[in-house]
């Protein structure tokens, strides 16, 4: 006997005797590194574009904000006193954007009015066709003002350049076209195209009316040496009081980048769903890789492995091909926003800055190796206990070796912590929990049904068709692929039933039920002198019908409970409430489309301390109740309200509606327009606008059907994004079906031999295959069905707050394609067993 | 070579079991097996097929625990040792030899035969091993997989692989029994070569009463017991 060390093996032998065996080439792990690449692709790919998004948002703040810091108010000026403040301690311009209509001879149209001043832009540059300086395509000539617009505004006027167009009472000369706009950022909606005229023009127009809804923003490009927060704080020490929304360069384009995240957050969910579907191919790749390996598994341990030796050796292969695989899933990811960027412009404010971002790798590098950690272990744990005595032959089954607790340990460690990646370093923490919470039950759901279903095909007897026979026998059998492919496709339908579904429910919504109730109109700034002439006018024009109308003005939350907004915890979804001004109005009475959840209504003749009603989720958001205060700031004053009761909106009927709706006495006195809604039979709209828009030259005209199609517009190219990434979970659901195929592919050659030899025609053979495949898509696609509805009636009722209805024809389509889908593919990977000559595989066997 | 009969024996197996889980229920592979076989000797195993034959020599090896009984090796009782000790005591003191060679498919010659050198933490494991492929006459042949190689190349690489350690006891179960007459004689030539040049114990499964008559001497197995065990009782009586 040689001396030897009695110590075990260490890690380095055990790396030397993996490279080894991994000689044996990379057949047999295609699947596996395609299902990891293409999960890693998608979350990388994601992530990078939605960096290289921030990162131009964050590279182009100064230009996309028009200065160093942005003061704005609402409804009215900066006083005197501040602006010679602000004049002292850095360069201001002034702009004021409100909407408008613009009146050419024949048309109007719902403007994006901007007037600026002489100093606009600080910063970028205004970009007009043809060349020209902006302050002199806007200045007075022979007492005519001038206007630059979007090419979009001069197409809906039918007008050019050297037209006139009437903005209010004032008339303007067309000088120039924009193309381009550097601070033409924020608003990922809007709702018409954009006109620019000079700031001094604007009283001229009779648009400045008190309570009018515009917007005077004040830029200032600091001198240098300046830190922007110094120069806020003092300004807010200085004027406490201003209630003006302040916005320095990391809030250039707040909405935008909240839009960003949030969308790349979902799509990468939608990634990391594909990634765990393709776990399933991880673990049965590992499983059929680990049970060839059976013989050197029992040699080894002949030769003296300990079994954790061999562990060592398998884990770091794993590790190896999982590294190769994710590292091509990086490539790609890191790759695609290079491909998908120039699909983005003009989505977006900003072109994408293509580059290397290493946090989204780094992410997607983490979640890739945890998910093929946790897809490996199992049946690396079933190859630690392959007996060393498999080497003999096997004339006594072995007792199946019951799972050592450390290995469910282990397993449990690594989906712990992927969960816990996927919660912390999500946007929306509410959402990931959701997620991760679906996905362990769709797991859970899919496996039995694949259990489930394998039970069934056992339990149906006495059937006389080979064939069906055949097929139902080829569903349940040891080693049959049934569960892998009922889990791995049922995830990756469910996904993409729930997308179909989510989506068709918005479009019908859009497109056929919002339309039915809405208002045609919404006619904004009227002011309280013309409304009794208003209701007049409308009310005797034919093809109108139901007008409502209510006082508007605009204010911030500022504080809650006292303490000021910046400090309170609000959750993401109801963040949007407290960056800017919200819509108030006053009423005696619960206004429609709204009930209240929580509280009472105040009565009709309330005439005390000022009360609020808020939108129920909002507060939910905000962690409000009944009784709790809320100081809202209006035109410079605070005004704190108690809150007296909750409603639940329906924002979908497009009404009008508001989250904060004030008891009578707070607010009659200050200066405030009215809005009104007005229902306009088809083929009437045209005159009811004319007439309404040149009666009051102030009011503007907002046409629902357009801001809807605008809508419509954003949701489908949101949806293509969705459907895109959903169509990856399917894949990667196909890869694992094909891999699943391919594993039980010399089995199938058998029993096509076989059944040819017992005088079975092709077709015979091909009939049975059919059935088998047919059978397991029809069930998968009824429990995905099942699936994909609940998780659709859940985001629709909860994160959208809309309606859900069940869509047959979507989902009976998604079903029945995905059904042809595995007859075709299972058939693909079975097509050779129908010409395979019989003598040399029985010779064989 | 005749070993010292009063010498302690290297293998003791006393009233051996097994039993094992099967899908038609428990079968009983050895039932009371008895057999000592002292240092140096070469022992013949035989009997029908099912009789026991390979179960006994997973159970020498440490491959298979026995339900009930005595196991002795080289005066360590290994019947309750646990996995991993098992495999430290293979390492170095037990050498297999299988029918089908059970090489590593994905490991050359010379990588085959270190690994239990490799295993024993030994930095010479790969000149030993190829001194050990030069002795079975494959010294020019080190670099070549399995798949590259002959059954009688691929079966002298095992040789080489179970006494590369100089282990106390070789196992060789049917060695021959996957090749023709003329490479399966030049490996009996070589095992039992080898086993002298190293001294090590020999116990040999076959078929053939030729191969079992160069043995010291023969063991039959039946039912999973020794059916002449009167000499291993009178063995223990002259101790």
């Amino acid at each position: 006997m040689i001396a030897g060390d009695p110590r075990p093996p260490g890690w380095g032998l055990a790396a030397a005797f993996a490279r080894r065996e991994l000689r044996g080439g990379l057949k047999g792990f295609r699947v596996f590194l395609a299902c990891l690449a293409l999960g890693v692709a998608t979350i990388a790919g994601v992530g990078s574009l939605a960096e290289g998004v921030d990162a131009a948002l964050m590279a182009d703040a100064r230009v996309l904000l028009g200065g160093d810091v942005e003061l704005s108010f609402t409804h009215r000026e900066a006083s005197d006193e501040q602006r010679r403040h602000l004049g002292a301690r850095g360069e201001v311009s002034t702009i004021a954007e409100m909407r408008a209509m613009a009146r050419g001879e024949t048309h109007r149209v719902l403007v994006e009015l901007k007037a600026v001043d002489g100093r606009y832009p600080l910063v970028g540059e205004v970009v007009l066709e043809g060349g020209g300086s902006l302050a002199g395509a806007l200045e007075r000539r022979d007492g005519v003002w001038g206007a630059a617009a979007e090419r979009a505004t001069l197409s809906r006027l039918g007008l050019t350049v050297g037209d006139t167009l009437a903005v209010g009472e004032e008339r303007y000369a067309i000088r120039a076209v924009i193309v381009a706009e550097p601070d033409r950022s924020a608003n990922v909606f809007t709702l018409g195209p954009r006109l620019m005229v000079a700031l001094a023009s604007l009283p001229e127009t009779g648009l400045l009316q008190p309570g009018s809804l515009v917007r005077y923003e004040y830029r200032v490009r600091l001198p240098p040496g300046v830190a922007a927060n110094d120069w806020i704080a003092e300004l807010r020490q200085r004027f406490p009081a201003a209630g003006w929304r302040i916005r320095s360069l990391n809030e250039a384009a707040p909405g935008v980048q909240r839009w960003i995240d949030r969308i790349a957050f979902f799509l990468s969910l939608v990634g990391l769903t594909a990634l765990l579907v393709g776990g399933v191919g991880v673990a049965n790749a590992v499983r059929s890789y680990l049970e060839g390996k059976t013989n050197t598994i029992a040699t080894l341990k002949c030769l003296g492995a300990p079994a954790r030796f061999v562990r060592r050796v398998y884990l770091l292969q794993i590790a190896a091909l999982a590294g190769l695989g994710i590292a091509l899933g990086l490539l790609v990811g890191a790759l695609a926003p290079i491909l998908v960027a120039p699909l983005l412009q003009g989505q977006l404010p900003v072109a994408a800055r293509i580059g290397l971002y290493p946090v989204p790798l780094i992410k997607a590098t983490a979640l890739g190796f945890l998910t093929a950690l946790a897809f490996s272990l199992w049946p690396l744990a079933r190859a630690r206990a392959v007996p060393p005595a498999a080497l003999f032959r096997d004339r006594v089954a072995h007792a199946r070796t019951a799972p050592r607790l450390v290995d469910v340990a282990a397993i449990v460690v690594v989906v712990i912590a992927l969960a816990m990646l996927t919660i912390e370093t999500a946007v929306d923490r509410r959402l990931a929990i959701n997620f991760v919470i679906a996905a362990a039950a769709s797991f859970a759901l899919f496996r039995i049904a694949g259990a489930a279903i394998a039970v069934l095909a056992r339990r149906i007897r006495g059937i006389r068709r080979p064939g069906l026979r055949m097929a139902l026998a080829n569903m349940h059998r040891p080693g049959s692929a049934t569960p892998a492919i009922v889990l791995s496709l049922g995830l990756g339908l469910t996904v993409l039933i729930t997308v179909a579904l989510v989506q068709g429910n918005l479009v019908r919504q859009l497109r056929e039920q919002i339309p039915e109730i809405a208002p045609t109109f919404f006619f904004i700034d009227l002011q309280s002198d013309q409304v009794a002439e208003f209701d007049a006018l409308v009310g005797r024009m034919p093809g109108v019908g139901e007008v409502r109308r209510v006082p508007s003005l605009r204010g911030r939350i500022v504080k809650i409970d006292g303490e000021p907004v910046e400090r309170v915890a609000v959750a993401p979804e109801a963040q949007w409430a407290i960056g800017s001004d919200r819509g108030l109005t006053y009423s005696a009475r619960p206004p429609a489309d709204s009930r209240v959840v929580a509280g009472r209504w105040w009565p009709p003749d309330y005439s005390g301390p000022p009360l609020v009603s808020f939108d129920a989720q909002l507060a939910r958001g905000m962690g409000l109740e009944v009784g709790d205060r809320i100081t809202i700031n209006v035109l410079g004053r605070d005004i704190e309200a108690q809150i007296a009761n909750l409603r639940a909106i329906d924002w979908t009927s497009l009404g009008i509606n508001f989250t904060l709706v004030f008891a009578p006495g707070a607010l009659e006195a200050a200066p405030h327009t009215h809005i009104a809604t007005a229902q306009v039979a088809a083929g009437y709209e045209d005159s009811v606008e004319r007439a309404v828009t040149d009666r009051f030259a102030n009011v503007s005209a907002i046409r629902i059907k357009d801001a809807l199609a605008t809508v419509d517009r954003m949701l489908a190219n949101i949806a293509v994004a969705a459907r895109a990434t959903a169509a990856l979970t399917l894949a990667a659901g196909i890869l694992v079906l094909a891999g699943a195929v391919i594993a039980t592919q010399r089995r199938r050659n058998y029993d096509a031999v076989v059944l040819k030899v017992l005088g079975a025609r092709r077709r015979d053979v091909l009939a049975a295959f059919l059935i088998e495949f047919g059978l397991i898509g029809a069930a998968t696609s009824l429990v995905a069905t099942i699936a994909g509805s609940f998780a659709a009636w859940f985001l629709m009722g909860r994160y959208l707050r809309a309606e859900f209805v069940f869509l047959p024809r979507t989902v009976i389509g998604v079903a029945i394609a995905a059904t042809a889908a595995i007859m075709v593919l299972g058939l693909a990977g079975t097509w050779r067993a129908l010409s395979q000559k019989a003598a040399p595989l029985l010779r064989n066997e | 070579m005749s070993a010292d009969p009063v010498a302690e024996p290297l293998v003791e197996l006393v009233d051996v079991h097994l039993k094992l889980a099967s899908a038609a229920g428990e079968v009983n592979i050895l039932r009371g097996l008895e057999l000592e076989v002292a240092a140096g000797e070469t022992v013949a195993v035989v009997g029908p097929s099912g009789s026991g034959k390979s179960t006994m020599m997973m159970v020498m090896a440490g491959l298979e625990r026995p339900s009930s009984g005595r196991v002795r090796i080289a005066g360590r009782e290994i019947s309750s040792m646990s996995e991993d000790d098992l495999a430290l005591f293979r390492r170095t003191r037990v050498g297999i030899v299988f029918q089908s060679f059970h090489l590593i498919q994905t490991m050359n010659a010379l990588e085959n035969v270190a690994v239990p050198l490799e295993f024993a933490g030994r930095g010479d494991a790969f000149e030993r091993a190829r001194d050990s492929l030069e002795a079975v006459g494959l010294g020019h042949r080190v670099t070549h997989y399995p798949g590259q190689l002959s059954g009688g190349e691929q079966q002298r690489v095992a040789l080489a692989r179970a006494v590369v350690a100089e282990p106390d006891l070789l196992l060789a179960d049917e060695p021959t029994g996957n090749l023709d007459a003329d490479t399966g004689h030049q490996i009996i030539e070589l095992l039992f070569a080898l086993r002298a040049q190293h001294g090590s114990t020999l116990i040999l499964i076959t078929h053939d009463p030729e191969l079992a008559a160069r043995c010291d001497r023969t063991v039959r197995l039946l039912d999973g017991q020794v059916v002449a065990p009167e000499r291993a009782a009178a063995l223990r009586a002259a101790r």
